[in-house]
């Protein structure tokens, strides 16, 4: 049984039927928010006190962060987690032809708007009944393989890799510099950097060697991604049906080698994330509760199976399964579901603490059930409208833009980690020469090249936390290395056979249709979900993988997993007095989830003045 | 100047002159540089001079820069910023080449790696890796209409021969060096 809160129970033969003898199956009672113990230790002004990181934005999408803090039991009270704009790509979108879908919501992200525009690909081809060839999907596996090639460096040298620098690390924590300074690195043979704090100093951000070479290693993912789709990061040549790119053996060569520049420095880059994890850990574990939260997450899947994809939603248990990520949810650490159906029917978002009416007050619902006649919730992004209701900023009632989805009325985290802890967790991974899925771990085998030929192993980790994320983070770069690597020998494979079609041909159906694109970004879960009629856009639904992290609090009373996070992380910088507190851990734990947009913004100490910049992730409300 | 020519023999110009605009597409008077760029790259230019799209984000600009086998002598960039000025008013100027302190830097690098174009971004990001000539000429007109638009209002419409003519002027200069 998969749900344990949802009033939807599964046959023997896995059909969906809603539980006997509930009145109003998807009915709740929101609980309130009370904070006047909050308030009234607040205003006795003592050692409670109010930390805002608040952003100042320059592109569509900002998060800011409230807290709470008792900085002499160095721990925080209270999470507020804030999308201060809203974006309406889905307000945008209705009414439009479906295709535009592909370029229009493409512009949701400036760092991997491919991704965006693959979700609208896949959810129309569902709507639309056809799929790509298998070169066709293998190219987008391809596409979206570089781009987080491209994604994953910027997070771990330039984005969060800055807080285990030794700028950071000397400023908030001198004895750890200390010691990280006579700490021999256990990898260093691989990676070259003799001690810890060489590692440290390889993360300072303008001149850390790491820093550099990660803005470096940017660039060579987004050559073959402009060698085989034209431009980055807004591709035109993803079409339903396929892609619109014209390839030859030739660009295939060339992404060849540029994978091949990335063999070494990803080898490297693997056991120095693991070196610093482990430093940190032994230094003092309650690093460890830093950015710990309760190993719950989701991930769709991705990178589909060019035999087995059909994009059908009759099927996607089948192709879904069959994913080089596999699709699933963890609760408690234990995968619970693989099957990308019951993934969608347990998803709801809801908006009682969000700037959003909420369209479920007439008591009409769009769709009942699913296509395959399983009930799906009035909450569900099918039946969803997006209605901005822009309010007053109340911690006690409406805070934010993000709606906060939950899945069986749970808070999941997405993440780059969770698409490999579900892979690993389910051993269910196309058998092929590089990676391999174990059910507690995920093996990536990685062929020589300058550095000899090398074996790593992703294990499912017994804390989670932000160390953890970052870890996870940096096998995914390797895990991503080898599908791509893996997509490229099997393009030389079609090629050789005379399978050179890469897209579909196709007409835009007239009736109602519905579709969903079941998909991943770089930071993890992507879903579009689509209503069509005509060929028009009805209804369009975006959930990204930060609509999740950073939603508020839900109608159950449970904080988004942002808020979550800092709830859980000790305050373990040094500080003799308010003014020098910086919120590095806290900050830790908000950029382990993976900032996307920048925002630059500006934390305040308990006098309301600036003492730290940061850069944050903003990728959030409504797509 | 075509990039290709300048490939094949890139010591042959004299006072290499790279000339762009800059600015978001389709937000009214802000994309002026975007859309001058979109005049000027089908214009005619002298064999020193080569118009480029560097509409993308500055660290891809600077690598670009780093890759570029032409070593560029001047930079003209055409944009435009609200500075409290009349709208429409044009001005060039030579950037004085200042940067903000690190962390002010780093913030740049962070917006510029997450997708934001800026011409204030493109100049400090290429400027702190070293890939811009010391002279760098900007042609900057205020803006009347900022939000979403596919047209000028007219005080900036008025203004687009002047400003093209502008950037002809700054492209000879450095051509009698």
């Amino acid at each position: 049984m998969c749900f344990k809160n949802l009033p939807v129970e599964f046959d023997a033969q896995g059909n969906a039927h809603l539980k006997g003898g509930v009145v109003d199956p998807f009915a709740y009672q929101p609980r309130e928010i009370k904070r006047d113990k909050l308030e009234e230790l607040l205003a006795r002004n003592g050692h409670i006190k109010d930390v805002s990181i608040s952003p100042v934005t320059r592109v569509a999408g900002a998060l800011s962060f409230h807290a709470v803090a008792d900085l002499q039991e160095r721990k925080f009270l209270e999470a507020n987690s804030v999308a201060t704009i809203f974006r309406g790509y889905e307000v945008i979108l209705k009414g439009r032809d479906a295709r535009d879908a592909i370029y229009i919501s493409s512009r949701a992200c400036g760092v991997c708007g491919g991704v965006h525009s693959t979700a609208a690909c896949e959810a129309i081809e569902m709507a639309f009944g056809i799929s790509p060839p298998p070169l066709g999907t293998v190219l987008r596996n391809l596409a979206l393989s570089l781009d987080f090639l491209y994604d994953h460096p910027l997070h771990l040298f330039l984005l969060a890799g800055p807080d285990y620098s030794q700028v950071v690390v000397e400023a908030t924590t001198p004895a750890m510099w200390e010691k990280a300074k006579v700490t021999e690195a256990p990898h260093a043979d691989v990676h070259d950097y003799k001690t810890i704090g060489d590692i440290m100093k390889s993360l300072n951000p303008l001149s850390g060697k790491c820093y550099l070479d990660g803005l470096k290693m940017t660039r060579v993912p987004r050559e073959a991604y402009a060698v085989l789709f034209g431009k980055y990061p807004h591709p035109q040549t993803v079409v339903p049906g396929g892609m619109s790119s014209t390839v030859t053996i030739t660009d295939f060569n060339e992404t060849y080698t540029r994978l091949q520049k990335m063999m070494d420095w990803t080898k490297r880059m693997i056991l120095l994330w693991d070196d610093l994890t482990e430093f940190f850990y032994e230094y003092n574990p309650e690093y460890k509760k830093v950015g710990a939260r309760d190993k719950n997450m989701i991930d769709l899947g991705m990178w589909d199976d060019p035999d087995s994809y059909d994009a059908s939603y009759a099927r996607c248990n089948e192709w879904g399964e069959a994913r080089w990520a596999t699709p699933g949810v963890v609760i408690d650490g234990n995968l619970v579901t693989t099957k990308l159906q019951q993934l969608n029917l347990g998803l709801e978002e809801f908006v009682e603490h969000s700037y959003y009416e909420n369209w479920n007050q007439n008591g009409n619902v769009r769709y009942k059930t699913d296509p395959s006649g399983a009930p799906l919730s009035p909450n569900h992004p099918w039946n969803k409208e997006t209605m901005p209701k822009p309010s007053k900023e109340s911690w006690k009632d409406r805070y934010t833009w993000s709606t906060a989805p939950r899945w069986d009325r749970q808070v999941v985290e997405a993440g780059a980690y969770a698409r490999i802890w579900t892979t690993a967790a389910a051993g269910l991974m196309p058998k092929n020469q590089f990676l391999e899925s174990t059910g507690h771990s995920l093996k990536i085998h990685m062929p020589k090249t300058m550095l000899r030929e090398m074996d790593f192993e992703w294990k499912i980790p017994q804390v989670w936390n932000a160390f953890e994320r970052n870890r996870a983070r940096a096998y995914c770069m390797g895990y991503n290395l080898m599908v791509a690597y893996t997509m490229v020998l099997k393009a030389f494979d079609f090629l050789r056979k005379g399978e050179d079609k890469v897209s579909t041909k196709f007409e835009v159906p007239q009736g109602e249709r519905v579709g969903v694109g079941f998909w991943g970004a770089g930071r993890g879960y992507l879903s579009h979900h689509l209503v069509l009629d005509k060929g028009a856009i009805v209804n369009y639904q975006i959930v990204t993988p930060s609509t999740f992290n950073a939603s508020p609090k839900d109608p159950f009373g449970n904080p988004g997993p942002y808020e979550e996070a800092v709830l859980n992380t000790p305050i373990l910088e040094d500080f003799d007095k308010p003014s020098d507190f910086t919120g590095v851990d806290m900050l830790r734990a908000i950029r382990s989830f993976d900032p996307c947009m920048p925002c630059t913004t500006h934390i305040y100490g308990g006098e309301r003045e600036i003492v730290r910049e940061v850069n944050t992730c903003a990728c959030s409300a409504e797509g | 100047m075509s990039l290709q020519s300048a490939i094949r023999n890139p010591q042959s110009a004299i006072g290499k002159v790279l000339v762009s605009g800059i600015g978001y597409s389709n937000m009214s008077d802000l994309s002026f540089g975007r859309v001058l760029y979109g005049e000027m790259v089908g214009m005619s230019w002298p064999e020193h001079v080569h118009v480029e799209d560097l509409n993308f984000g500055p660290v891809m600009i600077y690598q670009w820069f780093e890759e570029s086998p032409v070593k560029y002598d001047k930079v003209v960039l055409v944009s435009a910023a609200n500075r409290g000025r009349a709208p429409g008013t044009l001005e060039v100027y030579a950037w004085d080449g200042k940067l903000p302190d690190e962390a002010g830097i780093q913030a740049c690098i962070g917006e510029a790696i997450t997708g934001v174009l800026s011409l204030e971004n493109l100049l400090i990001v290429c400027k702190h890796f070293g890939v811009l000539p010391d002279d760098v000429t900007i042609i900057e007109i205020e803006p009347q209409k900022e939000d979403y638009g596919l047209k000028f209002s007219p005080v900036v419409a008025a203004r687009v021969g002047e400003a093209i003519d502008l950037v002809k002027v700054e492209v000879m200069k450095a051509k009698r060096g």
